[in-house]
């Protein structure tokens, strides 16, 4: 029964979890400019993560290592570097744009500039992580984070045609704006499949102490949770495109994305948009800060853990704090979040081979995932998404930057 | 045992499990008509940097002095003193008492002053 009830806390968790920033603002955009045409690609992205989560799990639970631990282990510092500080710029980039999303959400209630609310939401992340355990923290965002089934209620009640929707799952090509339509794809894929969601996850199996017994609630809890979890994204896209669409509404800013909200919730439209974005963009923010100390603690070999007092683990809490420090000042120079979202979720996808290809070398081997390796299917398809979809955004990028399409 | 792939980087934790760091370099002795040998591992961030690079090594060096951390960040590890080499390395040596957990204690005085870092 307790693992039952662990099993239900995952998916519940991993649905409240999932949207942030990134995924909100890609799927509104894509809504608003392409009407149901790119659900496809939210399918595609949420496959990928189920995927790649399911492994990270499995990864961890095999082998007792974190996947930077094991990285590091198979493939030696000189190579490592390469992906460690590619996703630590990233880290650092989206954890910007969380706190500045969740500093928008602010100034849609209460008209204040949103510079004046990165510092506090940067204390109220630190102070969180401070004093909290993982599983506090993990079910404590997913927990919040269903305040996001509004996106769904939404979707549900605009009542959608179901025919439309069933075209939205076929890959098609756009009739206008073919550039910013590969974008968006690009786009999607990023915010969906954050690489900093897989050392989180691995480390968190580490955490909660998962043991081969229960390697099927790994692979139940993250395909479940996943699939549900892109509903979600879903959901924001299919508002998108039945409030902003027909009205050829272009989202520039997070304002703009609110008023999805206005024909379903009326006078709450804004107050709900602003709670789910905010809740998504500091849950994302407690992730990345906590993913930022374990990445760098298990790269060293320093001890870790969001589960004993932080004088214990003394360099892992200064780290975490430091990057977070670093990314509140960032944020509070002023970047526009969505602009910085934009950027940070299609760079994603450039250097998501660099993490996902060693991924699957680790997969394979038998001395991390002993008799638990990969299919060749599975690993076939993820190679062939990460590299192809890495060179796709190499094209389409600069388009979009020279304003192609 | 195959040096890189079951030595070199491979976490350290010492005798009573409390992680070191990795196995940043290995030492290896040349001998004449034997074989090399490996004598020691070294472990902390002088000498993590120096092996990406002379430079690295040399920078990395210089800020860990000047921010007060130097002591310590090149730890050398006798073979003799390894107990097992598993899927890490348990040498017998109490992390507390060298030189490299300085910048721990550092550290941790300045974490546990902060409210709520004891709990």
């Amino acid at each position: 029964m307790g693992v039952l009830a662990d099993l239900a806390l995952g998916v519940v968790t991993s649905i409240g979890g999932f949207v942030e920033a990134g995924s909100i603002s890609t799927s509104a955009q894509a809504g608003a400019e392409f009407g149901f045409e790119l659900l496809w690609a939210v399918a595609i992205a949420g496959a990928m993560l189920a995927m790649l989560t399911e492994m990270s799990g499995r990864l961890a639970i095999m082998s007792r290592r974190s996947l930077a631990a094991a990285i590091r282990e198979r493939f030696g510092i000189h190579f490592h570097l390469v992906p460690l500080t590619a996703e630590l710029v990233l880290d650092l980039l989206l954890l910007t744009a969380e706190l500045g999303g969740a500093a928008i959400a602010i100034t849609l209630l209460t008209g204040i500039d949103f510079r004046w609310w990165i510092v506090p939401i940067a204390v109220l992340v630190w102070a969180v992580l401070w004093v909290s355990g993982f599983a506090v923290i993990e079910d404590g965002i997913g927990l919040l984070g269903l305040v996001t089934l509004a996106f769904v209620v939404a979707a549900l009640k605009m009542g959608p045609n179901v025919h439309d929707l069933a075209r939205g799952f076929v890959p098609s090509l756009p009739g206008h704006h073919a550039v910013r339509y590969a974008f968006l794809v690009v786009s999607i894929i990023g915010a969906t499949v954050s690489p900093y969601l897989l050392n989180f996850y691995s480390s968190g199996t580490l955490e909660e102490g998962m043991t081969r017994k229960v390697l099927w609630a790994n692979t139940a809890t993250t395909y479940a949770g996943n699939m549900f979890g892109t509903g979600v994204s879903m959901g924001v896209l299919i508002t998108s495109a039945m409030v902003l669409h027909p009205g050829g509404v272009e989202i520039q800013s997070f304002d703009t994305a609110a008023r999805m909200f206005a024909p379903v919730f009326g006078p709450w439209a804004t107050t709900l948009f602003a709670l789910a974005l905010g809740v998504g963009c500091v849950g994302a923010a407690l992730e990345i800060t906590l993913n930022m100390g374990y990445l760098l603690a298990q790269v060293f070999g320093w001890s870790w853990g969001a589960n004993r007092p932080r004088g214990d683990h003394a360099r892992f809490s200064c780290a975490f704090t430091i990057v977070l420090v670093i990314a509140a000042a960032v944020a509070a120079i002023g970047f526009d979040p969505l602009r910085l979202t934009t950027l940070a979720v299609a760079l994603t996808v450039v250097i998501m081979p660099l993490m996902v290809l060693p991924f699957l070398v680790l997969m394979n081997d038998t001395k991390f995932v002993k008799d638990r390796t990969n299919s060749s299917v599975g690993n076939a398809a993820l190679a062939l998404l990460t590299v192809l979809g890495a060179l796709f955004a190499l094209v389409v990028i600069p388009l979009e930057i020279l304003g192609g399409g | 045992m195959h040096i890189v792939r079951d030595l070199l980087d491979t976490a350290v934790v010492d005798r009573n499990g409390h992680p070191m760091g990795r196995a940043d370099r290995v030492v290896v002795e040349c001998r004449e008509h034997a074989p090399p040998r490996v004598i020691a591992i070294e472990i902390g961030p002088g000498a993590l940097a120096a092996r990406v690079g002379r430079r690295s090594g040399y920078w990395i060096a210089w800020l860990l002095n000047a921010i007060g951390f130097g002591e310590g960040q090149r730890m050398r590890i006798g073979v003799r003193q390894f107990l097992r080499v598993t899927d890490r390395i348990t040498v017998d040596v109490s992390f507390r008492d060298t030189a490299a957990a300085t910048v721990e204690r550092k550290l941790q005085a300045v974490v546990r002053s902060i409210p709520g870092a004891r709990s």
